[in-house]
């Protein structure tokens, strides 16, 4: 994952002078100093077999240019299979789960100091595995994104009107790798978390939730068939989940759209509580916001990043069938760290 | 020799059930058409040829069989290339040089291949047929030059019958590596399984010619592909991984060829298999067969590494390579999927196979081994579209029904037309490849 330009003490990374926790840039050089992290993964693979290292049988083996043990001949995890996130008010993890050959969904994150408070940017990408390249389509769309959305927050734009116009530059992004008939999709959410509400945007069935002890809810409804017969009053919600239809999504961004037809949604936290947004890797275990608040509570409201794995953890253990991308972000918002970010492997 | 002269496709359904095991793929190993010239020091020649000729006194009847032989040897010398090593060696229960007579090898230029034809007039047949002694001259002469690419011509008449099956395998040993052969036999009173282990052992083909008269265009096609031969000793490399097991290793086109046992280790988990010499644009398949410790659904393992290595084994250059690969799903649409390569040269070997052991079984008197191995020849050689080797088999059995492969042995089948159809029961056809 990339965390470079992070401001460490203070003092910009780039000419040492000093700097304002809030400022997006360096005064004097003009380095971008919090920008967005994507969870693109380190490049290359890992070092060791995971297998082979903890196993007794076979003697450890290097790792060759192509990703496979020497001794095993395993696939070792790259990067993007597993990343962790943190920014400090918010955090998140992605993981290629336990069924798919690679990490599909894609993350980005930000955060922005403004005149009206501390600003909290996520998107998240879940990539279509029917297209081609899946994984570049999620992480195209996140990286376009949320460049837009950190952007605007900056100049204290209308979260809005941003967020539609990120979703665009996304679809855009996504439109530039294919063609109508070989088009790289993607689902698409972002959240932009600011002081007074949540403005949140999307396609497809990637969600956000609403968790708190006071009640917890679904922000976003899905583009998807199982959504539909639900709204029409004709199949449960547990009937339409557990039809082999229930993931034919009926929205996404890629080429083969001309206009992707996005939700916006506006929401006012009535109190503390925690935003998630989530894949269907997670949710698919436990569609009910109670269920999720349950889950993520208390722990989610003061440490985001341990709550985001222990979420992981749970649909790991749940079959990991998809790949899990869970990103929480506690209101009211922590202030942006300037001090290092924390980014593991 | 270019690092890049060489291609190598692997054509395979890498999806596994739970569980599964079994991972077979078709390396196809194609040369470029424009490879270069074997790299050789300035002023010596890279090839070295050598033609052996049978002097036994059966190819005295008819008359016709030496006469022709000696007119084949002179239209092979004719297309040996100027700047080429070369010489003749003649065969019987002994063998000894005819062209250089000292035994030591000429240079090709037209004065050289003038008295090479005339040396060859002077053959006469009587005697009888040593074969081992025929290639233990052979690598003593090929032996002493330091050609990149050694090659022989062997034409025999007769059964291997004046030294014991021991002592050919012991004159083979020594020839492996050191050169490669093609092998003729004229007439039908030579044995097919003997000349096809002399070729397999030394790389080369092996056919008939039943008549004398076709003797001189096969040399001299012979010579020529040997001429075009431009990259010596390359040998398929194959790495598998920890508590795998490699279960065969075959070329499988242009001809059938097992070359499981020939496995020369070349490091760790790896060992290399000789594929001998290759000429510009040449394209051979070959099938690989690996049995894996099976990993988790949605992981991936790396079952087969095939690199296409030339040189000796401790500084080997990789010409090409490949990944044969195994991923666990539990897709069953995935996982059942049939590679229509490898079910085309599963088929073919099992062809091969067919005949092999239903003329054996027609040999030995076993009327219904032999029918019921045919007909299953018959029915494969129609669903794969092998009409040469149909062609063949309709030589040896009536046809009742060619799909199910319903067949009849024939009363009377002539010798030239058993052993025309045991002699090129490997050679296969290619398939056109599926849109992977």
């Amino acid at each position: 994952m990339t965390a470079e330009g992070t401001v460490t003490g203070g003092t910009c990374p780039a000419c040492g002078e000093p700097v304002d926790a809030g400022d997006g840039f360096c005064e004097s050089c003009g380095t971008e100093l919090s920008p967005p992290v994507v969870s693109t993964g380190m490049p290359g693979y890992v070092l060791e077999c995971p297998v082979c290292s903890v196993d007794p049988s076979t003697p450890p083996g290097g790792i060759t240019a192509d990703g496979y043990c020497e001794s095993c001949g395993r696939k070792v995890p790259t990067g993007r299979d597993h990343a962790e996130l943190d920014l400090g008010p918010l955090a998140g993890v992605t993981d290629r789960g336990l069924r798919h050959q690679r990490n599909e969904d894609a993350m980005a994150l930000a955060s922005a100091q403004t005149p009206f408070g501390p600003v909290a940017i996520t998107v998240v990408c879940d990539g279509v595995s029917s297209s081609p390249r899946p994984d570049d389509a999620s992480l195209a769309g996140a990286r376009v994104a949320v460049q837009v959305l950190l952007a605007a927050a900056r100049r204290d734009e209308d979260p809005a009107e941003a967020s539609l116009a990120a979703l665009h530059e996304a679809h855009e992004a996504l439109r530039r790798l294919g063609t109508p008939s070989q088009a790289p999709s993607a689902t698409y959410v972002s959240a932009v978390i600011d002081a007074a509400a949540v403005t949140l945007c999307w396609v497809g069935d990637s969600r956000a939730y609403w968790l708190a002890e006071s009640g917890a809810i679904r922000l976003t409804t899905d583009d998807s068939v199982a959504e539909e017969l639900v709204a029409q009053g004709s199949l449960t919600e547990a009937a339409a989940l557990a039809s082999p239809q229930a993931h034919v999504i009926t929205g996404w961004l890629g080429a083969d759209l001309a206009k992707p037809q996005p939700h916006l949604r506006r929401f006012e936290p009535p109190g503390p509580g925690v935003v998630l947004v989530c894949s269907d890797g997670l949710w698919n275990y436990r569609p009910e916001a109670a269920d999720l608040a349950e889950l993520a509570l208390p722990a989610a409201l003061t440490d985001p990043l341990g709550a985001a794995g222990t979420l992981l953890k749970f649909a790991l253990d749940a079959g990991g069938m998809d790949n899990i991308t869970v990103v929480l972000a506690p209101f009211p918002l922590a202030r942006p760290q300037t001090l290092p970010r924390r980014t593991a492997q | 020799m270019t690092q890049s002269g060489f291609t190598v496709d692997v054509d395979q359904n890498q999806y596994l059930p739970e569980g599964g095991r079994d991972v077979s793929a078709i390396v196809t190993v194609t040369s470029s058409a424009d490879a270069g010239v074997p790299a050789a020091a300035a002023g010596t020649p890279a090839s070295a040829e050598i033609i052996i000729i049978d002097c036994s006194g059966s190819m005295e009847y008819p008359h016709t069989k030496i006469a022709e032989a000696r007119a084949a040897t002179a239209a092979a010398i004719d297309v040996v290339r100027d700047g080429v090593w070369f010489s003749v060696i003649a065969g019987t229960n002994t063998a000894w040089p005819v062209f250089p007579p000292d035994g030591s090898m000429a240079i090709a230029d037209a004065s050289s291949r003038t008295a090479a034809r005339q040396a060859v007039t002077g053959l006469r047949a009587s005697g009888g047929t040593a074969i081992g002694q025929w290639l233990s001259l052979a690598r003593r002469i090929l032996g002493a030059y330091p050609a990149q690419l050694r090659h022989a011509i062997l034409l025999t008449d007769g059964k291997n019958q004046h030294e014991t099956p021991d002592q050919l395998q012991a004159a083979l040993r020594e020839c492996e590596g050191v050169f490669s052969c093609d092998c003729r036999g004229v007439g039908t009173d030579w044995e097919v399984g003997e000349l096809r282990t002399i070729s397999t052992a030394l790389l080369g083909t092996v056919d008939i010619v039943p008549d004398p008269s076709g003797l001189a265009a096969d040399f001299a096609a012979m010579m020529r592909s040997a001429m075009g031969k431009q990259v010596a000793d390359v040998a398929l490399r194959v790495w598998t991984p920890q508590h795998a097991t490699l279960r065969f290793v075959k070329q499988v086109a242009p001809t059938v060829d097992d070359l499981t046992v020939r496995r020369t280790p070349s490091g760790p988990q790896a060992g290399d298999y000789p594929t001998g010499a290759w000429g510009p644009g040449e394209s051979r398949d070959y099938h690989v067969g690996v049995e894996v410790n099976p990993a988790g659904v949605g992981q991936e393992m790396l079952a087969a590494r095939i690199s296409l290595v030339a040189g000796p084994p401790s500084a080997a250059e990789v010409l090409g390579q490949g990944l044969v690969r195994a991923i666990w799903t539990d897709d069953e649409a995935l996982s059942t999927k049939i590679n229509p390569l490898v079910a085309h040269y599963t088929g073919q070997a099992e062809l091969a196979d067919a005949i092999q052991e239903g003329l054996e079984a027609r040999k030995q008197g076993n009327e219904e081994v032999a029918t019921a191995k045919l007909g299953r020849a018959v029915a494969l050689a129609h669903q794969s579209g092998n009409e040469d080797t149909a062609k063949l088999l309709a030589k040896v059995v009536d046809v009742v029904d060619v799909e199910t492969g319903t067949v009849r042995l024939k009363k009377k089948v002539e010798d030239v037309d058993e052993m025309a159809l045991d002699t090129r029961s490997t050679k296969t056809v290619r398939v056109k490849k599926a849109q992977s």
